[in-house]
């Protein structure tokens, strides 16, 4: 498993446009992802689950990564958050 | 309050995301929340020419951030079965339009988007919300779900 520390570099938060392009990145990928904030955990590969967590910017997020393809999608991920 | 009676609306008669747009704008406008229609539905269009709001499930959330908005507003509206470019590529037949005026402070459509999003996973509450027959009984159902308070 793959884990990386993140913070949401949109102005808008993460939502919008910025949870469209998340969905369609998770969709690249083939590992089970899953979305941290406090309490909550959501897979990012549905858009309702990226939006239920209300994450504007700046929030802090955790991102965990299992599966064959997770090396590859944690970079994916990180430059995602890259902004 | 964000929603009431007055601001949901069943069997909208819309026959495209643009006609339908522009008619939730319109009656927002009746409830007194909207000073400025086609502002607020320039706004709402302009989101959904930069993304979809369909969300999958049937559902479709457009929103807009304007000072056209003079409240903050939740509309709920239900529509026949029309396309709406959602990510999943399923047409949507439930509505949630979202106004907020451009100089709220905070994230105040962000939160009442991830509560929304939050019930709308549960399908129980989708269930439920499409089997409400009068605007009176979709009210009775966000309250239930403690949305649009």
């Amino acid at each position: 498993m793959q884990t990386i520390q993140v913070t949401v570099p949109f102005k808008e938060g993460l939502h919008a446009r910025p949870a469209t392009e998340l969905v369609k990145v998770c969709m690249t990928i083939k590992s089970d992802i899953t979305l941290i904030k406090d309490d909550s955990h959501v897979n990012p590969k549905s858009i309702l689950g990226i939006m239920s967590l209300g994450a504007s910017h700046g929030t802090a997020l955790t991102v965990q990564v299992e599966g064959a393809d997770e090396v590859e999608a944690i970079e994916k991920l990180k430059s995602f958050f890259a902004g | 309050m964000l929603i009431n009676e007055d601001l949901i609306v069943l069997n909208l008669p819309a026959k495209s995301k643009e006609e339908a747009i522009q008619m939730l704008a319109e009656k927002a406008a009746a409830a007194g929340r909207v000073a400025d229609i086609a502002g607020y539905r320039d706004a709402v269009l302009h989101r959904e020419g930069e993304y979809s709001t369909g969300m999958g499930f049937g559902v479709a959330i457009p929103h807009g951030k304007t000072n056209a908005v003079t409240e903050p507003l939740l509309m709920y509206a239900t529509v026949e079965s029309m396309d709406w470019q959602s990510l999943d590529g399923n047409p949507i037949d439930v509505i949630f339009m979202i106004g907020v005026p451009a100089d709220n402070a905070g994230d105040v459509h962000l939160k009442i988007l991830a509560n929304l999003s939050r019930r709308l996973m549960k399908e129980e509450f989708r269930t439920n919300l499409r089997a409400a027959q009068s605007p009176a009984a979709v009210l009775k159902v966000l309250q239930d779900y403690e949305i649009g308070l």
